[in-house]
């Protein structure tokens, strides 16, 4: 495609647009919407996957320990530990740190604790981390055989059910972005098809003078990906409003709630759209195109 | 230029529209194909220019086999082909130059190009005056003779015309089939579908004869003059007819 013609079909693509302006505009509305949908879809789940990370990072077994074990049992305990499956951190606290540390999340009820010291009530454990909520159940069951190990605990019952809702939530997000995609594409095929019928004249004609298929589909395909890129501009900013508004009411509300901060998502997020909604329009068109160009 | 084998063209719908029709038209002829209506016709014409394929048989245009043209070839072969029909078929919003000029544009012509050879071929039509007028301001005469220059603007090897005349009265016919000889004089192979029994008697050029998809007539005529004792009989009718007109 030369200079010249990229410019006619560019041409013809605004000037049709322009003629059917209120099509134009309920089309690139509807390609607004759903891919608003779509971005607010996409924050949610970069955000729950966020989210899901910081549990998951956090998820740990302890290990509480024998009385008893001098300091190369408990080197000996670590390494074996260490090289069970799925485990990626292991971390040696003592009675003494254990304390010191519950004192300091008391904090002003610390003088709860006074006294105690010379009879610390608390056991030197092992915190162990894994690589992920898969791997918990057989870490903690491997290393309740080990012997120095009195009592294995992971209280993580609710985190991992939140992961669980997390992994569902994902996959139904998923199937909801696809029938949007799906729905976007009807859209916007049917508003091309009406020009393309406004338009059939012409089309039989270049056909009969020789015209090649390419010829006749570009300036339809470039209407198409006018509407969509329209409609997903729109979607972006106005989902760039939203997030920041979003991120501003969580971080000043719900603060222990981490969130991903507005750049450089927005950004990613707004070329996504633009690539999204400019393809769906060029696919959508060169569908409603095809049937046209049948020999 | 043209051969047919043993063509048969049976439509989806069943009906059969052309049975073992075998022709060989060669370069710079002009040929009429008569017939009642039904009788094949508009289909052989639609069977040179692609627009459908034999069922079975064979069709060549140019030394190729159309069963066996790519379809990305397919607008390739139509630029070798002027194509006029009964119904015009110009663009209601464009002039007449644009028109014209809209063949040119969709094979990539230069603007150069095309404001040289849109006029000369007005010029040829005799519309040279119409050049910015939009076809409901132009006669039937006047659509038709757009719709030839508009298939002629690319020099094609052949015209096609599959019954230019059907909507236009026996003066207007005429001056349509004189242009289209004098586009054959130039050496363009030229195939007019009609009814017009009187124009094909007048003009003293080949003749397939059609009925019911078959090639019941091919008749050649010797007399290749330009203005043979039919035509001239013919033209002195409509003068004689028309009196009153200048
Ligand atoms: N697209 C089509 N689908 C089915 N049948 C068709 C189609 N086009 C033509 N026919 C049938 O094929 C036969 C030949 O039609 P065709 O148009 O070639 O005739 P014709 O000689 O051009 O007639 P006319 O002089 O009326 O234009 C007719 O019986 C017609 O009904
Ligand atoms: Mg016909």
């Amino acid at each position: 495609m030369g200079a010249r013609s990229f410019s006619l079909f560019l041409r013809e693509a605004l000037t049709s647009i322009r003629r059917n302006g209120l099509m134009s505009l309920a089309s690139a509305t509807t390609v607004a919407v759903s891919l608003f949908i779509l971005a607010v879809f996409l924050l949610t789940a970069v955000n729950v996957d966020n989210l899901a990370s910081t549990i998951e990072s956090g998820l740990e077994v302890r290990l509480y320990l024998a009385a008893d074990l001098d300091s190369t049992a408990v080197d000996g305990l670590k390494a074996q530990v260490a090289s069970l499956d799925g485990v990626t951190e292991v971390r040696y606290v003592s009675k003494a740190e254990a304390l010191a540390t519950l004192r300091q999340q008391l904090g002003q009820d610390s003088d709860l604790l006074e006294g105690i010291d010379q009879m610390n009530p608390l056991r030197d454990s092992l915190r162990v981390f894994t690589k992920g909520s898969a791997w918990v159940d057989a870490v903690a069951a491997g290393a309740a055989t080990l012997i120095g190990v009195e009592d294995v605990g992971y209280t993580h019952d609710l985190a991992q059910r939140i992961l669980r809702v997390i992994t569902a939530i994902r996959l139904g997000g998923l199937a909801l972005i696809g029938l949007m995609v799906l729905a976007t594409l009807f859209v916007v095929s049917n508003t091309v098809r009406l020009t393309i019928i406004a338009r059939s004249e012409e089309i039989t004609v270049m056909r009969f003078v020789g015209a090649t298929n390419w010829f006749i589909r570009w300036p339809f395909l470039f209407e198409g990906m006018f509407l969509g890129l329209l409609g997903a501009a729109a979607a972006g900013l106005a989902a760039w409003q939203v997030y920041i508004w979003a991120v501003s009411g969580i971080y000043t509300n719900v603060s222990f709630i981490p969130v991903v901060p507005v750049y450089p998502l927005a950004w990613r997020l707004g070329f996504s759209l633009l690539g999204v909604g400019g393809l769906i329009g060029a696919l959508g068109s060169v569908l409603s195109v095809r049937r046209f160009l049948r020999v | 230029m043209l051969q047919f084998y043993d063509v048969c063209k049976t439509y989806p719908n069943g009906t059969v529209a052309l049975n073992k029709a075998s022709a060989t038209i060669s370069k710079g002829e002009f040929v009429f194909i008569v017939g009642p209506s039904g009788a094949g016709k508009s289909t052989l014409v639609r069977l040179i220019y692609r627009e459908e394929l034999p069922t079975s048989g064979y069709v060549f245009v140019n030394g190729a086999n159309l069963s066996r043209l790519k379809p990305r070839a397919i607008p390739y072969l139509r630029r070798n082909i002027g194509i006029v029909f009964q119904d015009y078929k110009l663009l209601p919003r464009q002039t007449t130059h644009e028109n014209v000029a809209f063949a040119m544009r969709v094979i990539g012509a230069t603007p150069r190009d095309i404001a040289r050879r849109v006029p000369a071929t007005l010029d040829l039509v005799g519309l040279s005056d119409k050049a910015d007028a939009y076809p409901d301001e132009l006669s039937g005469g006047e659509q038709q003779r757009a719709a030839l220059a508009r298939a002629i603007v690319n020099r094609p090897l052949i015209v096609l015309a599959d019954e230019p005349t059907g909507n236009l009265d026996p003066v207007t016919s005429w001056g349509i089939v004189q242009l289209l000889l004098e586009i054959n004089r130039g050496g363009t192979t030229v195939v007019m579908a009609t009814h017009a029994k009187t124009i094909v008697d007048s003009v003293r050029r080949r003749v397939i004869a059609l009925d019911r998809g078959c090639i019941v007539r091919d008749k050649q005529r010797s007399d290749y003059g330009d203005l043979g004792g039919g035509e001239r009989a013919w033209a002195q009718g409509l003068s004689a007819s028309s009196s009153g007109k200048p």
